[in-house]
């Protein structure tokens, strides 16, 4: 935040030029930032450090007994395969990495190549813009409904138009080994629009004079694209891969219609997991446990997206 | 030149195809909810069934109580906007324009709401409203995004690109703080604001988890979730016709305000990048 503050410090008001502040004057600035930081400290520090100490704890059998500490069992419990919950959480975890990989490796060039089709003189533009964006608008829930019904067993669309070319067809969300690639199928469908427009941002910010510099120096399309486009866009690039990491660990609310994270967890992912044992009393030690996991993850990548936003911002 | 036409025609076609594509579910949803009940997609007949009918919309309304669900979303995003719009704007221009001790700091604590989203805090927060006896609540929705570090950075970054000498002009001429804000920050920052209302509120609108799980009664419970008890109804006997009107029930508001102000919401989305 530093790097900013810079250019910033002549407007802001000396603070010697008022020696003798009042303390209501001192006490203003305070007064001022107290309503978001009680909102942040009631819902964000106060229950993030609660997860941490609690994901050390394991609750009693009722509700009246008192938490045991248990250093950090819970953590080599869902690191142990043999495990019950282990058994579910590994498995789980997996399914997040591919998830967020998968959807990362095919929405991102996805959203650069709708960002350039959509970055060129072309008519009725706003219908075609409307196509590929309105998705990251839906609630995930009303869009996996949608979605519901195109995966359907039995009277699905997918499986209908597989039908009438003779083809067998598919049980899109009830098959363990498909479930996965169709929550993956429907993510990309949802989130590709809202990458989309970064990547509008950041072609519309590079000048036109280089590509027709290129242009009479002979560069093909191809040349151009490799030689300018990707590079100049490389800042786009890495905060899209960031958003899109830290989105797919937190967008979970589709399985909540196209399957539960079924069947037998093939289907499941980290935070459905965790909201799916909320009611779990006995399991609330390892439910902090998973949380502390999942902030790690996510800590990871904004922390990184801050890192290459500040030190681009220094090499404008 | 030639080449440069058949290259471009070529980029047309893919633009077409590909918004086809993705407008598929949109459309066969919209076809699915006109569809009588009775007649399930079929090889050859896959478009609209023997007649138009609305008995799906008719049925969908039966099943939850929509229009509570409608004013209880409605509450949600506008009561949380509303305190929003105080909140960062005190916070902002205090991160822009004031020195004190601890700001630094302070304006860490609050970026914290960027890395460790209170959705994912589900377990503590859930906790938390049961402690203040929220629960069953719309209060319950509200309060944990009543605070916005989005907001906050949005409203300091924009707050500090305008002139100070605006608002020392306006102190000489002794206007109070909430003058000064309210006849030169406020209406400077106007484009920032809706940029900073649209993404709050298409956000809000669309939350399931969290609603779901501090809610219980119909009436307090948002579109999402009201969606949720249609999809749990109809998913068994597979009336999807009834799905499909439900769901465009949801979406409708937030599809119909994007098509009116398409620019305004792609350049605020742009600007949620800040995160």
């Amino acid at each position: 935040m530093d790097a900013q503050a810079q250019p910033i410090t002549a407007s802001v008001v000396p603070i010697s030029r008022r020696a003798t502040r009042s303390w209501a004057q001192r006490l203003f600035p305070y007064l001022l930032v107290a309503p978001t930081l009680v909102f942040v400290i009631l819902f964000t520090l106060l229950p993030a450090t609660r997860t941490v100490v609690d994901s050390t704890m394991e609750p009693g059998r009722r509700a009246s007994d008192p938490f045991t500490f248990v250093g950090l069992e819970n953590y080599g419990d869902l690191f142990n395969p043999s495990h019950h919950i282990g058994s579910r959480f590994t498995r789980i975890l997996g399914n997040t990495l591919i998830f967020s990989l998968v959807t990362l490796g095919v929405s991102v060039p996805l959203a650069l190549l709708f960002a350039m089709l959509l970055n060129r003189p072309i008519r009725f533009m706003g219908i075609w813009r409307f196509s590929l964006f309105y998705p990251s608008l839906l609630p995930l829930i009303g869009a996996a409904s949608i979605w519901a019904f195109l995966y359907s067993d039995s009277i699905g669309l997918f499986n209908t138009i597989l039908r009438s070319f003779g083809l067998q067809t598919i049980n899109w969300t009830g098959d363990p080994n498909t479930v996965l690639w169709s929550i993956i199928g429907m993510n990309i469908w949802k989130q590709t629009g809202y990458y989309m427009i970064f990547y509008l941002a950041g072609l519309q910010s590079i000048p036109r004079d280089i590509y027709e510099a290129a242009a009479l120096d002979g560069a093909n399309f191809r040349q151009q694209f490799f030689a300018l486009t990707l590079p100049l866009l490389r800042r786009t690039t890495l905060f899209v891969v960031v958003i899109s990491s830290i989105f797919a660990f937190q967008t979970v609310e589709q399985l909540q219609a196209l399957n539960q994270g079924n069947p037998a967890d093939r289907g499941n992912l980290l935070l459905y997991f965790i909201f799916q044992n909320i009611g779990e009393r006995r399991n609330w030690g390892y439910i902090n446990a998973m949380t502390v996991i999942l902030v790690a993850i996510l800590l990871v990548f904004t922390i990184s997206n801050f890192v290459f936003f500040e030190k681009g911002q220094e090499d404008e | 030149m030639s080449k440069r036409t058949f290259g471009s025609r070529l980029a047309d076609a893919a633009t077409v195809s590909l918004a086809f594509f993705w407008l598929i579910p949109l459309i066969f949803s919209l076809l699915m909810s006109f569809r009588p009940q009775a007649e399930p997609i079929t090889i050859g007949n896959i478009f609209v069934g023997s007649r138009i009918t609305f008995e799906n919309y008719a049925a969908a309304l039966q099943v939850a109580p929509w229009a509570w669900h409608y004013i209880t979303s409605i509450l949600f995003v506008f009561g949380v906007l509303a305190v929003q719009i105080v909140t960062v704007t005190m916070a902002g221009y205090a991160f822009a324009r004031l020195r004190f001790r601890g700001r630094n700091l302070l304006l860490f604590v609050i970026l914290l709401q960027l890395m460790i989203p209170s959705g994912v805090l589900l377990v503590q927060n859930f906790a938390t409203i049961r402690a203040l006896d929220l629960f069953d609540t719309r209060w319950a929705l509200m309060l944990p995004y009543w605070g916005s570090a989005f907001g906050v950075l949005l409203m300091r970054q924009t707050f500090r690109g305008i002139p100070y000498e605006l608002e020392e002009a306006a102190r000489i001429d002794g206007a109070s703080w909430l003058q000064i804000m309210r006849h030169v920050y406020v209406p400077l920052s106007i484009p920032a604001y809706v940029a900073f209302g649209l993404v709050s509120i298409s956000s809000h609108w669309n939350e399931f988890l969290w609603p779901f799980i501090v809610t219980r009664t119909e009436e307090v419970r948002p579109l999402t979730v009201g969606l949720n008890k249609l999809y749990g109804t109809t998913e068994v006997g597979a009336l999807y016709g009834q799905l499909m009107a439900g769901t465009l029930l949801v979406i409708a508001p937030l599809v119909i305000l994007f098509i009116l102000f398409q620019r305004r919401f792609i350049e605020s989305f742009a600007t949620s990048g800040i995160k």
